[in-house]
């Protein structure tokens, strides 16, 4: 698996909002799908909308639910169309079962098409110790690569590098004259990768769907790289979760429907190819062998909790990225892992472990927007709401995400605010520590009106006042003005 | 308005109106009672819990959460002038005590007749006309429509059909409308360099809508944003709905 | 080979999910489908399309350009050559590779372009050629011609399957596509290409075929800084000719 950097989040967070060109391009990206995925939808009209999102959501349900049956029959069919489906436990089985494959095929050169889980194997530096060429072909993938960083986002990995960057890049890795033209960039990966396509002895792919009844992988591109990795090579790998396996080729109609809206704004992407087993002795290409992978890496941990099981239902459109305003503001690789945004924030704390990740499901203002744009209904917020509560009073130290002084303060908070007394007293008490504090004025913290707080000294108000004023206590609370004026027995 | 002289309302004030905005709740008394409703006021409430439930303490919003249904056991119907506190009733609640039959039972009767004040007025009170609240408003006013009521209670165009009716009010319209404004409850302050670039954003926004008042239905999100507008001494004011709505308020 | 055993893979998703052994699946009303039952839906899809054929080419021919596609409608085979004699020539290549799908019988094309001085390739298998040699014969194509084993109104994609005579690489190597689509291809939606393709896996029995793709306009990549960029490993330019 990759580096984990969850723990660091509140650093790197703190740096990323800093960085203004991070700013523009996240803006770029969420205003450019966002608005698109909107006009998409107003074509189709809401209410038809909803109903391929409620369909899409009842074959999850029920796939997941009877997974089992599921898995057992996608690797009948893959077998029976000459392919082979292998079972990884975790990361490192994975990268086995394809090193194992590297090393009997006599492979050397490796060409793949955009795959988040082997991001989460961390495959390539495996292939590369082979003494493997590995190549990303995306083009996003393909930058992030040469620049040996880490995608920022689900769909669109290399969002948070500008052209000049790229550019600044391109000349230091493939040492071309700087060009910051995006089209001859593109055109320069084109050619470079065109012979590596040609090349290529394996093709590795991830996986957006694979369908039990016929054993067929589903993958969906634009650029096309995902139909020539899939064409060229004379072996093909496809890595995937154990939970992207739907029942039957029918129910691919609204995942096809949905995904690319959802991410990308498009009605349909340029490319979907679908793959089952080898080529057969009259096809003109395709590979000679075809093989599948199922990982698990911590999913079954996510569907033996029912509170968390639905984020198995995701299909990484990357929609709940574009619409959070928190991952809009921070960027992909603050959150630390390969899986950013409110989908993440679940899914990573489940894959990582939540010791690692427990400061994710916090980073949330549990707005509801993503719930709002999931293709497949994902209640993204309640998850979150789960996990902190599984983070807040947690027996385990390890995952308990807040000091200390937090549970205390819970503690204290629910006392008070049981004995409406007790809450009189603090505000009356409140209001005297106002009145002390006034009467200090070169520590004070209010204003000169007294209306608001602009600097407090007590350690959780200053990180509110830091940039916000609070107002001050009123004189009177809504209880003593209902029992002084609005009462009815008094009015 | 005598339509409406055999319903009443008992309040959840909440305990943001109670400690620090009461002139909200004052003004919600008002137009309720302007609109015929009988008012009524169980003094024993203090919070709905959400504060500590969406920070992960269900036990302490369990308590919290109980003393609300015996408090609202009685009552007719409940209106509290915060989306994301009546949220916590109508949808949280039924999490909190989905373990329990007979708690759960309490919390869906609560849930039922539990509604946002703007709700209240359009669905039950059926006011078409802020003009029968008495309401008038000169001036420019832009509306932030609250996480928790849009997205949790599904109320979007109750607001904004009473504050199109307020005589002598002119809306602007608010880009971004809908992106939260980084309150978020412990989050503020869990992250406040993130809920700062949050407000920010919102804060940008409201400047560029050219209104002199803000409006919402939530005061925890006008204190975040009011705090946020007073820092920049902006001359813009924040109000509650129930504020605008109210001939007396200032 | 390594990896965890089926079964022992199983048996963990099983506990997942809280049960000891598979369960009877719930009834998924899909699956228990018998191939009776699908072609009754098929016929039932069919004549839907039979009735609306012009509306359903008209939407095929604007969804297609909605999606990149540079849409051609002819009346007749003579147009089709017409045009693509038109295309060939512009384009200034030296090479063109075509499938040897049917609709090429029905629209020969080879002698006019040869009259263009064009090489033409047609994908054909024999003793002297092989997969190699014909993988470089459409590199070396400035444009591929296939046919279409169906075009969807819905989404204005261009389906092809496997079959002796076309490779996938003529649509996605060369950097000029043109897919020739009659109206006997047409299908309406997502749902009728994927009903009809399951009764065919069931009436072949439980075979699908190496391969079912979509193309649906040109290749392209909004990766750097959302700039959208045509023709990034596949073709740029993307022609459909619809005739009917």
């Amino acid at each position: 698996m990759p580096e984990i950097k969850t723990q660091d989040f509140t650093a790197a967070s703190t740096a990323a909002i800093l960085d203004p060109k991070l700013r523009r391009a996240l803006d770029r990206v969420a205003e450019g799908f966002h608005v698109a995925r909107l006009d998409r939808i107003e074509e189709v009209t809401q209410d038809v909308w909803d109903g391929w999102k409620d369909q899409a959501r009842e074959i999850k349900v029920h796939t997941i639910e009877n997974l089992d049956y599921y898995l057992e029959l996608l690797d009948k069919n893959v077998t029976a169309a000459g392919g082979q489906l292998h079972f990884a436990k975790d990361a490192d089985e994975a990268n086995e079962i394809v090193a194992h494959i590297v090393r009997t095929r006599n492979i050397k050169i490796v060409t793949k098409s955009k795959s988040m889980v082997s991001e989460e194997l961390g495959l390539n530096p495996v292939l590369e110790a082979l003494g493997v060429e590995v190549w990303e072909t995306d083009l996003g993938e393909y930058i992030i690569q040469l620049a040996e960083e880490t995608p920022s986002h689900l769909v669109a990995p290399a969002l948070h590098k500008s052209k000049e960057d790229v550019a600044a890049l391109f000349t230091e890795k493939l040492g071309i004259p700087y060009d910051e033209d995006i089209y001859h960039m593109a055109a320069t990966a084109r050619t470079i990768l065109r012979d590596k396509f040609m090349e290529a002895d394996l093709g590795i792919s991830g996986a957006n769907f694979v369908v039990a009844e016929t054993g067929t992988l589903v993958i969906i591109t634009n650029e096309g790289n995902g139909r020539l990795c899939t064409s060229a090579p004379r072996v093909h790998i496809g890595i995937t979760g154990m939970e992207k396996v739907i029942p039957s080729m029918q129910d691919l109609s609204a995942f096809l429907r949905l995904l690319p809206r959802s991410a990308t704004g498009q009605r349909i992407t340029s490319y979907v190819s679908m793959t089952t087993g080898p080529r057969r002795s009259d096809d003109e290409d395709g590979p000679e062998e075809f093989h599948l992978i199922l990982v698990d890496n911590g999913r079954s941990k996510m569907l033996a909790d029912p509170a968390l099981r639905e984020a198995l239902y995701c299909i990484r459109c990357g929609a709940c990225l574009n619409i959070c305003p928190v991952y809009s503001r921070i960027g992909g690789h603050a959150y630390g892992w390969v899986y950013p945004g409110p989908i993440g924030a679940v899914v990573s704390p489940m894959l990582v472990g939540l010791p690692k990740a427990k400061e994710l499901p916090q980073a949330s203002s549990l707005c509801g927007a993503c719930r709002e744009v999931c293709p497949v209904n994902i209640d993204i917020p309640k998850m979150l709401l789960d996990l902190r509560k599984k983070t807040a009073e947690s027996p385990d130290s390890s995952l308990r995400s807040a000091p200390e002084i937090e549970r205390v303060l819970a503690r204290l908070y629910a006392k008070l605010m049981s004995s409406p007394k007790l809450l009189k007293m603090g505000v009356k008490f409140g209001r005297f520590a106002q009145k002390l504090e006034r009467m200090t004025p070169v520590f004070s913290p209010l204003t000169t009106d007294g209306k608001w707080i602009r600097n407090a000294h007590i350690p959780i108000l200053s990180r509110w006042t830091k940039s916000r004023d609070l107002p001050t206590l009123p004189k009177q609370t809504f209880h003593e003005l209902w029992e002084k004026e609005l009462s009815p027995d008094d009015s | 308005m005598t339509a409406n002289a055999k319903i009443t309302a008992d309040l959840f004030i909440t305990c943001v109106v109670d400690q620090l905005y009461p002139d909200v709740g004052v003004s919600v008394v008002r137009v309720l009672r302007r609109l015929g409703v009988t008012v009524g006021f169980p003094t024993d409430q203090t919070c709905c819990g959400q504060p500590v439930y969406n920070t992960g303490y269900s036990q302490q919003a369990r308590t919290l959460a109980k003393r609300v249904l015996e408090q609202f056991k009685d009552s007719e119907y409940v209106v509290v002038p915060s989306g994301s506190c009546a949220a916590t009733i109508r949808v949280f609640y039924l999490e909190i005590f989905d373990d329990d039959t007979e708690l759960l039972a309490e919390a869906k009767a609560l849930a039922a007749k539990t509604y946002e004040f703007s709700e209240f007025l359009v669905n039950v009170l059926k006011v078409d006309d802020a003009a029968d609240c008495g309401a008038g408003h000169e001036g420019t006013v832009t509306y932030h429509p609250s996480c928790h009521l849009l997205r949790e209670l599904g109320v979007k165009s109750e607001p904004q059909k009473l504050l199109q009716s307020v005589p002598g009010l002119e809306q602007k319209e608010l880009e971004g409308a809908e992106i939260c404004c980084g309150f978020g409850g412990t989050f503020s302050v869990k992250f406040p360099h993130i809920s700062e670039g949050m407000v920010t954003d919102k804060v940008a926004n409201i400047q560029a809508s050219g209104a002199d008042t803000l409006v919402s239905c939530d005061m925890s999100c006008l204190m975040n944003i009011g705090g946020a507008l007073n820092r920049q001494e902006s001359a813009i004011k924040v109000r509650h709905l129930a504020q605008i709505l109210d001939p007396e308020s200032e | 080979m390594p990896g965890t055993p089926k079964a022992e893979f199983l048996q963990s998703v099983r506990e997942a999910l809280g049960r000891e052994n598979v369960p009877p699946i719930e009834a998924y009303p899909r699956l228990a489908e018998t191939p009776s039952e699908l072609e009754q839906q098929v016929a039932q899809m069919r004549q839907h399309i039979e009735d609306n054929l012009p509306a359903l080419l008209d939407k095929l021919a604007k969804m297609a350009a909605l999606g990149g596609w540079r849409v051609h409608r002819a009346s007749r085979p003579e147009d089709v050559i017409e045009y693509i004699e038109t295309l060939a020539r512009d384009s200034g290549t030296a090479n063109v590779v075509r499938s040897n799908q049917d609709v090429f019988n029905q629209i020969p094309l080879d002698a006019t372009l040869t009259n263009l001085g064009l090489t033409v390739t047609t994908v054909l298998r024999d003793e002297t050629t092989t997969r190699e040699s014909l993988r470089e014969e459409i590199r070396q194509s400035g444009i591929g011609i296939t046919g279409a084993d169906y075009a969807l109104a819905e989404t204005g994609s261009v389906i092809v399957l496997p079959r002796k005579g076309l490779a996938r690489l003529i649509s996605v190597v060369p950097p000029v596509h043109i897919a020739l689509v009659r109206a006997e291809d047409l299908l309406e939606t997502l749902d009728d290409l994927f009903l009809l393709r399951r009764l065919e896996y069931h009436q072949q029995g439980g075979e699908m075929g190496s391969y079912l793709n979509f193309i649906t306009g040109p290749s392209r990549t909004a990766d750097i800084e959302m700039t959208i960029v045509e023709g990034v490993h596949g073709p740029k330019e993307v022609h459909m000719i619809i005739l009917g």
